[in-house]
């Protein structure tokens, strides 16, 4: 079974990857693959309690950040349409902050996709960052087929 | 973009601080306060209220009638409605929520020797302001009129170290400071290395081995900012050494002041330890008023270790800026100018300049300590009665030693406390009870008469107390259970043994080399 629009969720972490892959063998001949690229908002606390440095310093280290998180958008962005479109396929790139879930039904409501493809939940045990997709909230409120990529094999 | 909403919320604010000033004022408030035991705060209660009331009422209605254009003034316009939003949090624990504690926790009778649970758990208005923060950010969430605001804690908190700098005297500042440079100096150097230590043994890359290092030896999170750049740290490692660091200081900030108590810490090795041991310099003044909340000399010495932490800090950003550039090939070489001038914390300076104004007896007089002082140039109906000097008169023989005679001598023939020296002697003898209780209370008479404290630097510690609380309740508002969710990885591990080591062994050095006496 195939699908001519499918949005991917996808943050290049290996079970991200395994849903991009999936994706890819999901989408028709000249179909479309839409990537969604969340960045959490657990970052909006991570300048947390400093509060000895001053503003120059502040701002920055903001900058920074901002250009590391950009980068790995980038290159992630630029894996992915590279693959899509060397298989023929069209690529649209998206990105969001905030909730996975959230930006994710968001991206889905605007859209008009035939189906959604996520990786699934990192295994327990596993280095990354603890922001996980809230399946349940996922589940209740999206409007379309979900399939969940299998988590790659340690 | 324009940032001033059109909201009631702060009008509604300004509102609530003026009732609580009235409500007061009328004495509406009087079985609570008398149940609460909060006598002692109403002229605090009713003072700030009106303020914050007068303040929020102008803002509120400016910020629903006021046309707000993109722009500086629109800018500072819009943080008004997020400090009113903690100072009515911050002011509703330590005038109503932290007093209903303690007494709860005294129905409930003495926990550990004659101490309350709220004395050994540290629940006073300090720890609970910045766990109500904390809730506010995490279930509720800062409302978007207040999110500007939310962000001048940090103001708060280092105008509240600025004005600490009036209440030091030069020789208390210069032991304090050579104090902290030696302990500080050995654990911020000490972490650091063993983390890169560790980290090389560990097999960390360079980058999170440098951000690691910083947050965990010198001041925490704002190290870790400061260093992230200089030794291009990735987004996850930095995520996860804040992470790391939250956690431990959070946990430290309760953890510590239990420990101080059942140590039998005094103010000096309590600030000396939290200033050593806590990672992160928020949670050091956190615990430190979390450790005395009804005074402020474990927050003076522990400030002092929080200042040295933070003038450790270029230092260590060039360490490591170096430490890096060594290792990593095509690595941007540092601007050591450019890194010593931008890291430098200007609100040091401002302590230092008020510390140097209150020197020179621009808020009290020159020899005052703490605000107090010797003046003996006082009214004839303070100075001794006939009746009190003959009572100290016929007691004056069963004194042996000399000078206490000597010092009684003068104050019977001069009818007060003729000098510093005097009052201090005299003020053993009534400590060591040498004379009747009339005797005693005559004395203690005379000391007050020539004690004298400054309105300025009493109103000082008034500001400071209600600074520090303001802004620990803001920076608990900027503390997410997400971000301390991302402790995790090497990091938890490298900074969970540093982290132990440095509490432990700070303890224990402390515990054995340093004395209440400064």
């Amino acid at each position: 079974m195939q699908f001519k629009n499918i949005l991917v969720a996808s943050h290049d972490t290996p079970g991200a990857r395994a849903a991009e892959r999936l994706a890819l063998t999901l989408c028709e001949a000249g179909g479309s693959l839409h990537h969604l690229y969340v960045v959490p908002d657990l970052w909006k606390g991570m300048l947390g309690d400093d509060w000895l440095n001053n503003a120059v310093t502040q701002d920055r280290f903001g900058k920074y950040l901002e250009g590391q998180l950009g980068r790995e958008i980038d290159e992630a962005r630029q894996r992915l349409q590279a693959d899509v479109e060397g298989r023929g396929l069209r690529y649209h790139f998206e990105f969001r902050v905030g909730k996975p879930a959230h930006c994710l039904l968001e991206a889905a409501g605007e859209g008009s996709h035939d189906i959604v493809v996520i990786g699934a939940p990192r295994p327990k045990g596993t280095e990354g960052l603890r922001s996980r997709m809230e399946l349940e909230i996922l589940v209740r409120g999206l409007a379309l087929p979900l399939v969940i990529a299998p988590a790659p094999a340690q | 973009m324009v940032y001033t909403k059109k909201n009631p919320a702060p009008l509604i604010l300004g509102v609530v601080f003026l009732l609580i000033a009235v409500t007061l004022q009328m004495g509406l408030q009087a079985g609570l306060v008398e149940y609460l035991g909060i006598g002692k705060k109403t002229a605090e209660m009713i003072n700030t209220s009106y303020v914050a009331g007068i303040i929020g009422v102008v803002a509120g209605i400016w910020y629903l009638v006021g046309t707000h254009r993109e722009g500086h003034l629109d800018y500072y316009a819009s943080t008004v409605g997020g400090v009113l939003f903690i100072l009515v949090i911050a002011m509703v624990i330590r005038w109503y929520v932290a007093p209903w504690v303690a007494v709860m926790s005294k129905a409930m009778g003495p926990v550990m020797g004659d101490k309350h649970l709220h004395d050994v758990l540290g629940l006073n208005y300090v720890v609970l302001g910045i766990l109500a923060g904390i809730v506010v950010v995490n279930v509720f969430k800062i409302p978007l009129w207040a999110e500007n605001g939310v962000r001048m804690s940090r103001l708060g908190l280092k105008t509240g170290v600025i004005l600490l700098g009036t209440l030091y005297s030069l020789a208390e500042l210069a032991n304090l400071g050579r104090l902290s440079v030696v302990l500080i100096g050995f654990f911020v150097l000490g972490s650091v290395g063993l983390v890169l230590w560790m980290g090389r043994r560990r097999n960390i890359p360079n980058s999170m081995g440098g951000v690691l290092s910083a947050g965990m030896g010198v001041c925490g999170v704002s190290a870790t900012v400061a260093a992230s750049p200089v030794v291009n740290a990735k987004s996850t490692e930095i995520a996860y050494t804040i992470g790391t660091i939250l956690l431990w200081g959070v946990g430290c900030m309760f953890l510590f002041p239990v420990v101080g108590h059942l140590f039998g810490m005094g103010p000096v090795q309590f600030g000396a330890w939290a200033g050593t041991g806590i990672l992160n310099s928020a949670q050091v003044a956190g615990a430190a008023l979390a450790f005395q909340p009804n005074g402020i000399e474990t927050l003076k010495v522990a400030e002092i270790f929080n200042i040295t932490r933070v003038l450790f800090l270029p230092i260590i950003v060039l360490w490591l800026a170096v430490w890096y550039v060594r290792r990593e090939a095509g690595a941007e070489k540092v601007n050591i100018g450019r890194v010593v001038f931008e890291k430098f914390p200007m609100f040091v300076i401002g302590f230092i300049l008020m510390f140097a104004l209150s020197s020179t007896g621009v808020f009290a007089p020159k020899q005052h300590y703490k605000g107090k002082y010797f003046d003996n140039n006082i009214k004839a109906e303070k100075m001794l009665k006939s009746d009190q000097v003959a009572t100290l008169q016929a007691e004056i023989g069963s004194l042996q030693r000399n000078d206490q005679r000597d010092a009684l001598q003068r104050l019977i023939d001069n009818k007060k406390v003729m000098s510093i020296d005097d009052d201090d002697t005299l003020r053993g003898v009534v400590n060591t009870k040498l004379l009747s209780k009339d005797a005693n209370g005559v004395l203690k008479g005379a000391h007050k008469a020539v004690r004298h404290t400054s309105k300025k630097i009493a109103a000082f510690r008034d500001w400071i107390t209600l600074l520090f609380a303001f802004g620990l309740t803001g920076l608990g508002m900027q503390i997410t259970l997400a971000s301390i969710k991302q402790a995790g990885g090497q990091p938890l591990v490298i900074g969970g043994v540093v982290g132990t080591a440095k509490a432990v062994l700070s303890l224990i050095v402390i515990l054995l080399f340093v004395h209440e006496t400064i």
